[in-house]
């Protein structure tokens, strides 16, 4: 389980989780299809955004808010806490565990393998948001550009290690499926995929600039379509990787101790 | 008069398509958008009769069409064409009065409610099939006693072994006293000595209550202890239909001599009584033609140390091997003149 | 014995199973139950926001719109507990090849299938969807109707009627794709518009929410019902319209049946 042997297997372990996908092609449309909930927000917050802007947005600006926050989910999607559950359930993360790759690298390669097929369904969205909105709301700054990309790295990055980490406590508790709905829940209401984070009474805003879900997706869609400056997004960026960081080390932490409880109860 | 023939099928035929996926990155992406179809021949052109109260197993190696032609007897799978008869209903329109009287068993596939006990899919199965309380009674009994299921049908389903699961399974099958099982591999995954006792049990239900009985296994053991009249199939078509003795008769007409010897022997000794198929510390195993026998066994007697002796036919497996073998040359020969 | 009396029996004997089920996992009853109750609450951040910042939403007002909210958790949680449970178990027998039995029994199918499993303890929010609806008539400072809540009934009936038809459309898709845990995610991502007025949604989208994914039906009839706002014509209509959808379901339940027994192996 070296690094090096880990790496050398990278592109066949890509390439096997692609022909995956490309298998479960049905399941994936499916699964983007799904993604309904942006396009449903939209509706509701341009019907609110009527008469007149909310805040400082106008109904041109939800689409262009909306339509990001589905193509920014397709690339940052991940749902590696419902594989861990149910491997742990039926047993079969012992046949994982003997791969001579770690189980987390194969499950993130995955998981990773899955954007190329939503990309197909994201970028004719991307396109037509666009279209419809003109690009005037796009960043212009280079520099913004890259924190982009890197906010969507980033993103991906708390996503799947967050799902880790819940997976993990199946370890403790046979299935944490249900612990994953709380923190769906708590994403979509706190993270920007349902309400601007700008919109958000001072209050919740507070909490909002603290909690890791902002940067799940919220930050990246802001990035694109809120015109934020360098400073503010170099801030963030800062504040979204001290977030990776943390989950980095508690799913490592977990994961360790999950291994020896999974060890010493034979699975 | 209750007619005689239970099952009939003509010229049974199952094509169904599959998408191949050829392998490599490339196809891959070019399957998303296109997929090759391919027609695979499950079953090609089957017909066989089987009366009522007989005792039917259906052989072959993995994907011959055994388990296909169950399912269209069952009526879960459409035939391509041909037609099928069971105690005169069409399966495959699975009226109430057809389904009523069969009953299929799966090895590894289950029908037990898993998280209850055994005796609540009775329940449910009872009223499902409309069987009357006094007959369920009785059955239920009998089941009980030939299985010696004991408190098993009051544990949560899930809390059994494979063994008495089997065993549960079968009795939920027959609570409503079906006149036609279908049995697919029923003794998969079960250990030897449950083997024998599900067999038995299999072999007193048809003695007692003349139901016709088809089973498909990979176990010979199974069709040589069930199956007076084996129907073999390969690649979806017929290889053998009719009595299993006359089958390995045919195939390795030549018995076998198994020895036990006092000590050591020379090969040309052993040789001279008959060929020799093995030697271990078991004992030796020698072959001879069938009107030899007699011959074999008094030269062996009158030459060897011998402390114990068996004429035994060939192994099974061994039989249907050759068979398959020999079936498969038949249609290579076939294809290559052609 | 008569075919009702028959389907009858076979009814409490599959409720009895799921009962007796039911009582093994008692410890599940209460986890499911809040965390159940902790996804209503955090449904409601969205309306409460949308709502504090403006006085009516596409001709709704709070309260109106809190009308229809209740009725969506009311039919979620008849969904949770009398129909997801059972078919979800289709998907399972599909999946592990065992849907042969449920075909071999002499029974209907659809009828099996959607009575094998009952979980009414799920079905906590039908306390939540009372207390949002009399949260609204409280602060609308009034009581619904009488005609209106009987409309209202009736619409419950067809509502659920309509929840259980799409259900069974979902389902039926899981003969042709192979791997589908994410159809309960689909089916659950596009009901979940029906949490808000139809109204909000505008041009196609609204005529499909109306008239093909009949979404407006389960939840915004019914809440304009209690308002006393339902026309008599969109009240029939809407009768008519569940039973036009059930028999669709049945016919396409049954086509993916038979597809099922010629094309599988």
């Amino acid at each position: 389980m070296s690094l090096r042997s880990t790496v050398r297997a990278l592109p066949t372990l890509f390439r096997v989780g692609f022909a995956e996908m490309v298998a479960y092609r049905a399941e994936m449309l499916v699964w983007v299809l799904a993604t309904t909930m942006p396009l449903i927000m939209l509706a509701l917050w341009s019907a609110v955004a009527h008469d007149a802007p909310v805040g400082a947005f106008d109904q041109q600006d939800f689409v262009a808010y909306f339509l990001a926050t589905f193509v920014v989910r397709q690339l940052t999607g991940a749902w590696v806490a419902w594989q861990l559950s149910f491997e742990v359930r039926t047993g079969t993360l012992a046949m994982r565990l003997l791969r001579p790759v770690h189980p987390m690298v194969s499950y993130a390669v995955e998981n990773l393998a899955a954007i190329p097929l939503r990309l197909v369904v994201a970028l004719p969205v991307a396109i037509i948001a666009l279209v419809l909105t003109g690009g005037s709301r796009l960043p212009r700054d280079p520099l913004l550009w890259v924190i982009f990309f890197l906010s969507l790295i980033g993103g991906w990055l708390i996503t799947f290690l967050a799902n880790a980490a819940i997976g993990t406590l199946a370890l403790w508790t046979g299935s944490s499926v249900k612990l994953m709905d709380v923190w769906l829940a708590m994403f979509m209401v706190f993270s920007g995929y349902l309400i601007p984070v700008e919109l958000f009474p001072p209050l919740i805003r507070g909490a909002v600039e603290v909690l890791p879900f902002r940067y799940q997706i919220g930050f990246p869609v802001e990035l694109l379509t809120r015109g934020l400056d360098r400073g503010a997004a170099l801030r963030l960026l800062l504040g979204q990787w001290i977030w990776v960081g943390l989950f980095l080390f508690g799913v490592r932490a977990l994961w360790r101790k999950g291994l020896q409880r999974f060890a010493a109860y034979g699975g | 008069m209750v007619p005689q023939t239970m099952v009939s099928v003509q010229a049974l035929r199952k094509h169904y398509t599959v998408h191949k996926r050829p392998p490599g990155l490339k196809a891959a992406l070019g399957s998303l958008f296109r997929r090759i179809p391919t027609v695979v021949k499950a079953v090609d052109g089957i017909t066989f009769e089987i009366a009522r109260g007989e005792r039917v197993g259906f052989l072959g190696p993995n994907g011959a069409g055994k388990t296909t032609t169950l399912k269209v007897l069952a009526g879960l799978l459409h035939p391509s064409s041909g037609e099928v008869r069971v105690d005169g209903h069409v399966p495959q329109r699975r009226e109430d009065a057809f389904l009523k009287k069969i009953t299929l068993v799966m090895g590894q596939k289950q029908q037990l409610l898993w998280d209850l006990p055994p005796s609540e899919t009775f329940a449910l199965n009872r009223a499902i099939y409309e069987v009357p309380e006094p007959q369920f009674r009785n059955t239920l009994a009998e089941l009980t006693e030939l299985l010696e299921l004991g408190d098993l049908v009051n544990k949560p389903t899930r809390t059994l072994s494979l063994g008495e699961r089997m065993k549960c399974e079968l009795a939920a099958s027959l609570i409503h006293r079906p006149q036609v099982l279908f049995l697919d591999e029923p003794t998969i995954g079960l250990d030897v000595s449950m083997q024998v006792v599900i067999r038995d049990f299999i072999k007193a239900y048809n003695e007692r209550t003349g139901a016709t009985l088809i089973l498909t296994s990979h176990y010979m053991d199974d069709v040589a202890a069930l199956c007076p009249r084996v129907v073999v199939i390969d690649k979806g078509q017929l290889s053998y239909d009719g009595a299993l003795d006359e089958l390995v008769r045919r195939i390795r007409p030549e018995k076998r001599l198994v020895l036990r010897l006092d000590g050591p022997v020379d090969r040309a000794a052993l040789e001279a009584v008959g060929r020799v198929v093995s030697t271990d510390a078991a004992g030796v195993v020698l072959q001879v033609a069938q009107d030899a026998v007699n011959a074999a066994v008094s030269r062996a007697l009158a030459t060897l140390p011998v402390h114990d002796l068996t004429v035994e036919n060939a192994p099974l497996e061994e039989v249907m091997s050759e068979l398959f073998a020999q079936s498969r040359a038949a249609r290579g020969e076939v294809e290559d003149a052609a | 014995m008569t075919a009702v009396a028959r389907y009858w029996r076979l009814f409490r004997v599959q409720v009895r199973s799921s009962v007796l089920l039911g009582l093994q996992y008692r410890a599940d009853f209460v986890l499911d139950g809040v965390v159940s109750l902790f996804w209503t609450l955090t449904a409601l951040v969205p309306l409460f926001t949308v709502f504090h910042l403006r006085q009516t939403v596409a001709g709704w007002t709070f309260e109106e719109a809190l009308l229809v909210t209740g009725w969506f958790t009311l039919l979620e949680a008849i969904l949770e507990g009398a129909i997801n449970p059972s078919l979800t178990a289709v998907v399972e027998h599909i999946r592990k090849g065992t849907l042969d039995f449920v075909l071999l029994k002499p029974a209907d199918a659809q009828f099996l299938v959607s009575t094998a499993r009952f979980e009414p303890w799920r079905s906590t929010n039908v306390i939540t969807a009372l207390v949002l609806w009399t949260v609204s008539f409280v602060r609308m400072g009034r009581l619904p109707s009488l005609p209106g809540s009987l409309a209202a009934a009736l619409l419950l009936v067809v509502a659920t009627s309509v929840l259980y038809s799409l259900w069974i459309l979902t389902v039926s898709a899981a003969f042709y794709v192979v791997k589908i845990d994410n159809l309960t995610n689909l089916f659950n991502s596009i009901f979940d518009a029906a949490r808000w007025p139809v109204e909000v949604f505008r041009g196609v989208i609204r005529w499909v929410f109306t008239f093909i994914i009949p979404l407006a039906l389960m939840t915004t009839f019914p809440a304009q019902a209690m308002l006393g706002r339902l026309s008599l014509p969109a009240l029939a209509w809407s009768v008519v319209g569940a039973g036009v959808f059930a028999w669709l379901a049945r016919r396409v339940w049954l086509s993916s049946i038979a597809r099922y027994t010629s094309a599988s192996s």
